[in-house]
């Protein structure tokens, strides 16, 4: 029987037509009909005005959307861009789609679209999030820029937040990543990015893939092989970044993909990530720009119950994960009221790096460790908001600073629990 | 005796354009002539070619070679003599090959007899003649063509003690074609050569020979009276004598010459040409099929001229400034290579002396809807001298041999017109007719190859084309149909071998034949047409259903 492959032959059909590129556009996506048509429409005006010469294709990687979209991705014309624009394309803009039937799952798309540009050649690959609807033409430049001219293999993205979003990136992956691997990128699990079709091979060659973590949280681990690989990384300023709402069923998705992913890259790379003592900074372009402060959307009292629910409810899993030291303090945190409540950030780096150590043990399913961080996630989430509650821009900088100080300080406590849980 | 000129015979037509001055130097005094020109008949035909462009070969102080006429009746006395241009012009009607020459009806040199006549007092009878002005703010919505010497479209006589117009140097004061006169002269200079037997003319700069204020002087309503009147006079007194236009402009603005089939037989598609280079580059038909798409429908009696390469610099007014721009720096990243608004360099310069990109461009010349124009030297990949001033580095001695001047003249080297080319990729020694006659293999012998089956196939001059889009887009592919005749034209302009899915459903049934090594490929069925195609291959299948 014949190995099953990535790639459909329709696909690699399409890809022949394309041939060789300087830089691929990658759009994973799975029912976006309502939002890819802006996005699409900042991409060919970027592609228009920044790279008029180069040869692009756009590539959507669809997981079986029933709305329209990749439809809607091959039925754009460049032409009415150019139009509006009076900037002329020279070239041919093929924006081609392949669907895969497993679903929505953002690794498998990720992968078909490096495999893409280890196809195509790709200089650069930039993968962009298909309801970034406040996305600009210059988003294009700003990531692709560095790759394309500057010989960086990775620009990670920075966005201008409200301060209820972007919290799990705040407070978990940006701090973690962090203090492990001693690099300062705010988002190493983003869903835009550029990369070197250097990276681009190496990555879709590697074994990540054959892990079912690497698999579902492809995006960190690509940050991960950059850093651990010593690729050149570097950073943009895009601007502001609008997040659709999420359920709570979301969150717990989403803490698989990530904080799994994250954890399970630990394994592997312990002895690089275990000498190192302290984190440097990574060249970053452009300015952050000032964003007017909403009101923040998020029901604090509905935090902080399920908070306590899930720390009564799952003591017996918590008496597995966490010391006796750490479940104390986070049972007396459960007992707060909201007007005092407060998840320090020793208590929560000190609670990360202990289901960090649980996981590489698999003292029980890594799944179940997963699922089970997530009511407390909620607790620091609560915490988060209440410190920063009159905060605005750079005053937030410095809480997730200063948190990033602790997870940092507290790293040695990650290597001693790492070694001595059974 | 002339060639009998039958209608439409420009169409199947394959044109060698031709400089006196350069092509071969009969009496050794170091500048080509009629004579030399005659004696060189032989080549042409065996090139095959069936018509020679000259350009202008009348008396001129040139200072524009020759662009600058100050005698229409006449000959060069550099050339030979007007009994020279008979002998050859017999010479070449014999060998089934027809002559068209230049007519440079827009202006002329400030050395003619009218313009003296005319500059000399505001009451002589010439005064008219041309377009004089007591100030230099006439016009002012028109553009100034030679950017990199002119100034103004308007230039102070000291003798008149007025302005006078010109749309080129301000050595080629414009005709004013206002002035029925003149109108009827030109006819008459027109009428004396065809009498003599040429077959068709070039007219120079046509676009501009009417001024309105508040326009941009060109392409206006009453240019067109003027030339559908000679049209008529062609057809009337002269019929099948052939009109080409020399109109650097959109297609859009370039359809209204055909008229309704009463203006000119002929025009270049100026568009077209930097086109195809830049296709050729960017390693995509997008910019080819868009001119091509946007190239209007002519009248059923005209006929497009196409070309690579002539004697002026390869325009680049008829592109966008992001175009302009990659040309610039494709083609010329030496500034010195560029010129006005274009770059003066020959075509195997141009494609870094690369046979298969050469043979590429040449395939989609002779292939596209129109008549071919082969500039001399260019079907033994000539090269150019960038250290020429103006255009004169793609003006330069044909090679002949790669004997004494290239075996152009016998005349000591230094009195050449111009320095022949030395270096050791293009120059005579290496590039040269006698060495390529040689050889089966040589880029000659390959033009000529090329030529004969254009020739014996009257699709490519008159057949419709329908363009195939194919998804991978650096296969540029159309099939050329007349009758029952269908021809499928597949071009490959990757330096990487491609593989293209062509639908040929319609075709279904047939099977292919390639024109050059006459091979039969399998037949079209109800499945995509599969071809793999070389870096810079093309394919000419003829279809048949058998």
């Amino acid at each position: 029987m014949a190995e099953e492959t990535l790639l459909t032959d329709d696909f690699l059909r399409q890809l022949i037509n394309v041939g060789e590129v300087d830089i691929l556009v990658g759009l994973p996506t799975h029912n976006n009909a309502k939002t890819i048509e802006p996005v699409l429409r900042a991409v060919q005006a970027g592609i228009l005005k920044c790279f008029p010469r180069e040869r692009v294709v756009i590539i959507n990687a669809d997981g079986g959307s029933k709305d329209g979209t990749p439809e809607l991705v091959t039925g754009t014309s460049i032409d009415d861009v150019w139009r509006a624009s009076k900037v002329y394309a020279l070239r041919t803009l093929h924006a081609i789609t392949t669907q895969y039937a497993l679903g929505p799952e953002p690794g498998t798309a990720l992968r078909m679209i490096l495999a893409a540009a280890d196809l195509l050649r790709a200089r650069a690959c930039v993968v962009l999030s298909p309801d970034s609807t406040a996305m600009e033409p210059d988003w294009l430049q700003r990531l692709v820029g560095p790759v394309y001219s500057d010989k960086f293999d990775m620009v990670s993205p920075i966005y201008s937040r409200q301060k209820f979003e972007g919290v799990l990136m705040r407070n978990l992956l940006y701090p973690m990543t962090r203090a492990i691997y001693g690099y300062r990128i705010r988002e190493p699990y983003a869903s835009e990015f550029a990369i070197s079709g250097r990276l681009a091979t190496d990555f879709v060659t590697s074994e990540v893939w054959n892990d079912e973590w690497g698999r579902s949280g492809a995006e960190i681990c690509l940050t991960v092989t950059a850093i651990t690989g010593k690729y050149r990384v570097s950073q943009s300023f895009l601007g502001t970044k609008t997040q659709a709402d999420r359920s709570a069923s979301d969150l717990v998705a989403a803490m698989r993909r990530t904080v799994g992913a994250l954890f399970s890259s630990l394994d592997s790379n312990f002895p690089l990530w275990s000498t190192i003592t302290d984190s440097q900074s990574v060249p970053t372009l452009g300015t952050q720009s000032e964003l007017a402060p909403e009101p923040v959307r998020v029901d604090c009292e509905r935090l902080r119950e399920m908070f306590a629910t899930g720390v009564a409810q799952l003591e017996p899993v918590f008496r597995s994960i966490l010391s006796a030291a750490t479940l104390c303090e986070l049972q007396r945190i459960a007992n707060l009221e909201i007007s005092e409540f407060n998840y320090p950030a020793d208590v929560w780096a000190k609670t990360v790096f202990e289901f960090a150590a649980s996981y590489h043990k698999s003292i029980i399913s890594r799944d179940h460790i997963v699922q089970a961080l997530v009511p407390l996630y909620r607790g620091r989430t609560l915490s988060f908001l209440l410190e920063n509650s009159d905060d605005h821009g750079d005053d937030i900088e410095r809480s997730v600073e200063s948190l990033c100080g602790e997870f940092e300080r507290l790293k040695p406590y990650l290597l001693e629990v790492w070694a001595d849980r059974k | 005796m002339p060639l009998k000129r039958e209608a439409g015979w420009y169409k199947d037509a394959i044109i060698y354009q031709v400089h006196v001055r350069a092509f071969n130097d009969s009496n050794g005094d170091g500048i080509g002539d009629f004579q030399g020109l005659a004696q060189k008949l032989d080549y042409v035909q065996e090139l095959g070619v069936n018509a020679i462009w000259l350009m202008p070969f009348f008396p001129s102080p040139l200072r524009d070679d020759g662009y600058d006429i100050s005698d229409y009746r006449s000959v060069h006395p550099n050339y030979g003599t007007l009994e020279d241009f008979k002998t050859f012009l017999l010479s070449a009607h014999e060998r089934g090959i027809r002559v068209i020459i230049e007519m440079i009806v827009n202006h002329t040199s400030d050395q003619h007899r009218w313009f003296q006549e005319s500059r000399s007092s505001p009451d002589n009878p010439k005064r008219d003649w041309y377009v004089w002005s007591d100030t230099d703010t006439a016009y002012r919505g028109t553009r100034i063509i030679f950017l990199d010497t002119e100034m103004s479209n308007w230039a102070w006589d000291p003798i008149s003690k007025s302005y006078y117009w010109h749309r080129f140097f301000s050595h080629q004061p414009d005709l004013n074609y206002d002035n029925p006169a003149v109108c009827e002269e030109m006819w008459n200079v027109m009428k004396f050569w065809l009498e003599l037997g040429v077959d068709g003319f070039r007219l120079d700069a046509v676009p501009y020979l009417i001024e309105r204020e508040g326009t941009n002087c060109e392409n206006l309503p009453e240019t067109h009276a003027i030339i559908r009147e000679l049209r008529k006079k062609v057809d009337d007194q002269f019929p099948g004598a052939m009109l080409l236009a020399e109109a650097n402009q959109w297609p859009a603005d370039l359809r209204p010459y055909f008229g309704n089939g009463d203006e000119f037989h002929m025009a270049f598609h100026f568009p077209l040409m930097p086109r195809m280079y830049m296709g050729l580059r960017l390693e995509d038909r997008k910019p080819i099929t868009e001119i091509l798409q946007q190239t209007p429908e002519i009248p059923a009696s005209c006929q497009w001229c196409l070309f690579l390469r002539n004697h002026d610099e390869l325009t680049l007014e008829m592109v966008t400034d992001i175009e302009r721009d990659y040309m610039y720096d494709i083609y010329a990243q030496d500034k010195i290579m560029r010129l006005n608004l274009g770059i003066r360099r020959r075509l195997a310069p141009l494609l870094d002396n690369d046979r298969r990109r050469i043979e590429l461009m040449n395939g989609m010349l002779m292939s596209l809807p129109g008549t071919p124009v082969i500039y001399y030297g260019d079907e033994i990949g000539m090269g150019d001298n960038i250290y020429l001033g103006d255009r004169n580095g793609v003006r330069t001695p044909m090679q002949w041999s790669g004997g004494w001047n290239g075996g152009f003249s016998v005349a000591d080297p230094e009195s050449l017109y111009s320095p022949p080319i030395l270096n050791p990729v293009f120059g005579y020694q290496t590039v040269n007719v006698l060495s390529q006659k040689r050889n089966e293999h040589s880029l000659l012998s390959w033009m000529r190859h090329i030529i004969g089956i254009r020739r014996s196939t009257p699709v490519f001059g008159r057949g419709s084309i329908e363009f195939l889009f194919a998804a991978n887009h650096r296969v540029l592919a159309y099939v050329r149909q007349l009758g029952k005749e269908t021809v499928l034209v597949v071009n490959n302009l990757s330096s990487a071998a491609q593989a293209v899915e062509l639908d040929l459903r319609r075709y279904k049934g047939n099977i292919l034949i390639e024109m050059f090594g006459k091979n039969v490929f399998p037949r079209v069925g109800d499945l995509p047409y599969l071809l793999t195609v070389g870096p810079y291959q093309f394919f000419w299948f003829r279809l048949r259903h058998i």
